[in-house]
């Protein structure tokens, strides 16, 4: 028999088959693991990183500027580990939740208080969303005043402006699905945004032949009022289409990264010591007893001779236990807020019984204030115009210089606090004015609605902060601080407009000091 | 070496180890510090020291510690009351403290709790699962707890009440006697029938406290302190309000109270309906009209009174006739009075009150006018006061008069009262198209002349020497002024058949 010279001490099949089985678990483990021990050498960690599935999208070597958290104060993480989040506790909360406008709101009150962890996963399910949002839009700042955006990373700033446009649809289209009277009417205000065009359309008198707003409004709510259709359109938008699509662009965004040469770091100093501890060695020592012909071409600004990628350390471990202490410092953020704080559940959704004020979410409250003066410069031309012009920067800003690094370019604190005191000024301003006198209809009661839909508070904001932008332009002789003056103005402007609707907005969109004032009803 | 990752890997440590304990906390908060746990542990002890018998002992052990819920789909209900009141239904659970404590009275024995569930009865959020959540006076939910005494305003649900034992619907049954005594309905419709210048009762239970004013009252903002509230005084209440103070007790307006939250038109399926209220629908299919005297105190009271003098209101900032004064009487038929009250006087307070409008049948209109002709007054045991009118010798010479100089007589001598352009005020209003409608020539003639006793109407011709007196001439003149106040189509002088302004329903 052939088989018995292959089988060195043992003379039957029998034992063979004893002496596998009793050897499963070590065969198991190197056929599963195939380093099979703690990588040691520089080949195994580099394999370690490189020949697994789900870490291979990192580079195996990071650059120890990614590391620092005063650089990118891990934003970028927090927004992908919310979003982690938001997907677990969303499979959980489907599992009981139920889109019919029958037994939605029934099925979250027995989420909260029959299902066993049901009250704690909701109350995650929320605060990861609210963590989430505010997330990117911080993420959205730093990589805007650490210059990141900057060639090569143009298209990244595009990938990234889809992904926010997607977080805001997630958020938006989760708040419906309680079917609370927070919900119907945050959704039948949104909806109304929608149809903001109408404005326009009306003041003109086309809209019996041109409705894009109403046409919107009835695309978003699969009828002309929010009910079953439109919960069971979200929910699909929710669960499936629009986590999907971020999926997707979160994989072009995270690969973009590694395509563009990782995080946007600053020159790099000729020579010169690692900036972590002088005592790491170079990377690449070359041997006086060696020649070395190898020569790579290396995306760069200038060549480099008998150098190896310096300043940088191996992916694994660092990099991952950089990534892991963010996703866990998240994750019990979340749950520290998710202890102390319920998720809002009002009463059933009423349409007979209008919550007043009817807000939207608190992301969409600036843009509902800018709404109250028009609808369609509020709800369409201005986030319009925001938008683009978030798109446009880096196709406008494109002098090279300064990135890496928070406000690199000369006098860029400078202006970005200049731009934050007239941002404030302005809008704290225009707030103050219009609660105090009105504004054209209070004065003209009979003039053209077109008339107000080009001369409002929103409109006027926005060709302020446009021409303190053209200002800087000409008297700092840089796009870049232009830029900078202009981004600072949306955000403070953003920021003021959403704190002051959130607060200072009470019954009939009235002005009142505190919520405590609000009559009650 | 310097260690990129050690602080990130104290941070990792950190981070786990407040996610680990947040999610114990959690987990312990939810099932072995909750509320219901405690109780029920609590519940447990008493079984075990109460238990007397096999049964007992056997009840003690088999007694789980979990949530526990009542579901009844066709009330729509799951009610998890029962997950702290466990022993609603255990006879020997008396004298211990709630939530522990048996059901009161013998409820339970006509509707058992796995049948109906408990807020049927008694609202409150039954999904809920601690006490706060459970009243919901203080948080989102649309019908919180009801009181002990308010409990029985549920009944209606699926009973008539004037079939139940009066003892336990005592105070809803009192809330509908002096809805009728007070005569609310002059002004709120209820099943259809009443008058307009309030809101409608028909859902009034239903309501939740969004749909009330609630700035002038103090938390909690439940439906039922708005009531007993608004009872006491309804200008406090709701500002601006045209409701006059119906001067009731604290208990009188808990009553009215309960009445109000019955009011309400509950889904209830067939077969839970008692045989009583299927009897009561059939019988509201087919009502029975109601006498004179009960359609009066109904709907008239509340603004007329006893009717036997006319008087301004300051609400209404308008001048209310007497209209069981026998002066009036005297002189106005039937038809007249059967128009005014199946049309009203339009722009007054006054509303109609026909079938389409008020909800009165045209028999009822007629017996509410025999009930007002009936009346005493001043000049009691006076009959057939209508047959004075026929058989009048008084009758006025009705020659064609001249509207301008009616004009400069009527500023002289009636404007006072009844507005320059006839539009009332102080005294009822001339230029109404009801009035003008069904007033004949010689009843406004012969008030002018013989004015009403017992108002501020004077005669403008008193048979008193010396006393200053309007000629027939000019009593012609001031007719022809005042007709012209109103539509210029006129009726002919004949008394108008009161089934042709009935069934032409008020052609204004």
């Amino acid at each position: 028999m052939a088989s018995t010279a292959t089988r060195p001490d043992r003379t039957t099949a029998t034992q063979e088959f004893l002496h596998n089985l009793r050897l499963l678990p070590r065969t198991l483990k190197d056929a599963w693991f195939r380093i099979g021990h703690t990588p040691e050498s520089e080949r195994e960690v580099s394999q370690a990183t490189f020949h697994n599935l789900f870490l291979h999208i990192h580079s195996v070597r990071v650059h120890v500027r990614t590391l620092a958290p005063a650089f990118t104060l891990g934003l970028g993480l927090i927004s992908a580990a919310s979003f982690v989040v938001l997907c677990i506790t969303g499979v959980l909360l489907m599992v009981y939740y139920k889109p019919s406008t029958t037994l939605a709101y029934d099925s979250i009150k027995d989420l909260h208080y029959v299902v066993f962890t049901g009250r704690f996963m909701r109350n995650i399910h929320r605060w990861s969303a609210h963590v989430m949002v505010v997330a990117v839009f911080l993420h959205m700042a730093r990589v805007f005043y650490t210059g990141s955006y900057k060639k090569p990373r143009e298209f990244n700033w595009l990938v990234g402006l889809a992904l926010l446009v997607l977080t805001l649809a997630l958020s938006f289209t989760g708040y419906l699905l309680p079917y609370d009277q927070l919900a119907y009417w945050a959704t039948t205000i949104g909806a109304n945004i929608a149809n903001s065009p109408r404005e326009l359309t009306d003041a003109i008198g086309i809209s019996t032949w041109f409705d894009p707003g109403g046409f919107q409004k009835r695309l978003l709510l699969g009828a002309n009022f929010v009910g079953e259709d439109s919960l069971i359109r979200f929910y699909v938008l929710h669960v499936f289409v629009l986590p999907v699509l971020l999926i997707m662009l979160l994989g072009v965004h995270f690969w973009r990264i590694r395509k563009d040469g990782g995080l946007a770091r600053p020159e790099e100093p000729m020579g010169g010591p690692a900036e972590w501890g002088g005592s790491m060695k170079r990377v690449f020592e070359p041997l006086a007893t060696k020649t070395y012909g190898l020569m790579a071409l290396v995306k760069g600004r200038r060549p480099t001779v008998n150098r190896g990628p310096e300043n940088t350390v191996m992916s694994w471990p660092h990099l991952f236990w950089a990534e892991l202490a963010v996703f866990m410092l998240t994750v019990a953020i979340c749950l520290i807020l998710s202890f102390y704080s319920d998720a809002p559940l009002k009463e059933l959704a009423n349409p007979a019984v209008p919550e007043n004020p009817a807000k939207a979410p608190w992301y969409f409250l600036g843009l509902q204030e800018l709404v109250s003066y028009s609808a369609f410069m509020g709800g369409l031309l201005i986030p319009l115009i925001a938008w683009v012009g978030l798109a446009l920067i880096p196709f406008l800003d494109r002098r090279p210089g300064g990135e890496g690094v928070w406000f690199g370019t000369p006098g860029e604190r400078r202006v970005a606090w200049q731009s934050l005191l007239f941002g404030l000024l302005t809008s704290v301003g225009m707030l103050a004015f219009t609660v105090n006198f009105g504004w054209l209809r209070n004065w003209f009661p009979r003039i053209h609605q077109l008339w107000i839909i080009a001369i409002n508070p929103g409109s006027i904001l926005v060709l302020l902060y446009a021409g303190w932008s053209l200002l800087v332009l000409k008297r700092k002789d840089s796009v870049r601080l232009a830029a900078v003056a202009l981004f600072t103005c949306f955000l403070i402007g953003f920021t003021v407009l959403t704190y002051f609707a959130t607060i200072h907005r009470g019954p009939n969109w009235q002005f009142y000091w505190w919520p405590s004032q609000w009559p009650v009803h | 070496m310097n260690d990129p990752s050690t602080r990130f890997r104290w941070v990792l440590l950190l981070a786990s180890l407040v996610t680990i304990g947040y999610l114990v906390a959690a987990a312990l908060r939810e099932n072995f510090l909750a509320e219901w746990y405690t109780l029920q542990k609590e519940y447990r002890q008493l079984l075990q020291s109460k238990a007397s018998d096999d049964q007992g002992r056997a009840l003690a052990r088999d007694f789980r510690i979990e949530l526990k819920q009542v579901s009844v789909p066709q009330l729509k209900a799951v009610d998890r009351c029962v997950s702290c009141h466990n022993g609603i239904d255990d006879p020997r659970m008396t004298g211990v403290r709630q939530p522990h404590a048996v059901h009161p009275g013998d409820i339970l024995k006509n509707h058992p709790a796995d049948r109906y569930g408990c807020t049927i009865c008694h609202q409150g959020q039954g999904v809920a699962t601690s006490f706060r959540d459970a009243k919901g006076d203080d948080v989102s939910w649309d019908y919180p707890l009801l009181t002990r005494e308010l409990t029985q305003s549920s009944c209606l649900a699926c009973h008539d009440v004037e079939r139940l034992p009066r003892q336990q619907v005592a105070l809803v049954l009192e809330g509908k006697k002096l809805f009728d005594e007070k005569s609310c309905a002059s002004c709120h419709k209820l099943g259809g029938r009443g008058g307009t210048l309030g809101l409608a009762l028909d859902n009034e239970g239903a309501k939740t406290r969004h749909q009330l004013i609630m700035v002038n009252l103090k938390p909690p903002y439940t439906t039922w302190r708005w009531h007993q509230a608004h009872f006491r005084d309804p200008g406090g209440v709701v500002a601006g309000s045209q409701m006059k103070n119906p001067t009731v007790t604290e208990h009188e307006a808990l009553a009215l109270t309960a009445f109000m939250l019955s009011l309400r038109q509950r889904d209830v399926p067939e077969s839970y309906l008692a045989p009583d209220k299927i009897e009561q629908k059939a019988r509201a299919l087919h009502p029975q009209p109601l006498s004179g005297e009960r359609l009066y105190r109904n709907y008239c009271f509340a603004c007329h009174g006893d009717g036997t003098y006319g008087r301004w209101d300051t609400t209404f900032r308008r001048f209310i006739p007497a209209v069981r004064g026998p002066s009036l009487l005297a002189t106005a038929d039937p038809a007249y009075l059967e128009a005014q009250i199946a049309l009203g006087r339009p722009g007054t307070q006054m509303p109609a009150w026909d079938a389409r409008a008020g909800g009165l049948q045209p028999d009822e209109v007629k017996a509410l006018v025999a009930y007002l002709g009936k009346s005493g007054g001043i000049l009691s045991g006076k009959t057939g006061i209508f047959d004075r009118f026929a058989q009048n010798d008084n009758a006025p010479v009705l020659a064609r008069g001249d509207a301008n100089r009616g004009a400069a007589l009527f500023i002289q001598n009636c404007a006072g009262c009844h507005g320059v352009a006839g539009h009332g005020g102080v005294a009822p209003e001339l230029a109404n198209p009801t009035f003008q409608q069904a007033a004949s020539d010689a009843f406004i003639v012969t008030t002018i002349r013989n004015g009403r006793r017992g108002t501020a109407m004077p005669s403008f011709q008193p048979r008193v020497p010396g006393a200053r007196s309007l000629s027939d001439a000019e009593i012609a003149d001031l007719l022809a002024f005042i007709r012209a106040l109103g539509p210029a189509a006129r009726k002919p002088q004949t008394a108008l058949v009161p089934n042709d302004l009935v069934k032409s329903g008020g052609s204004r």
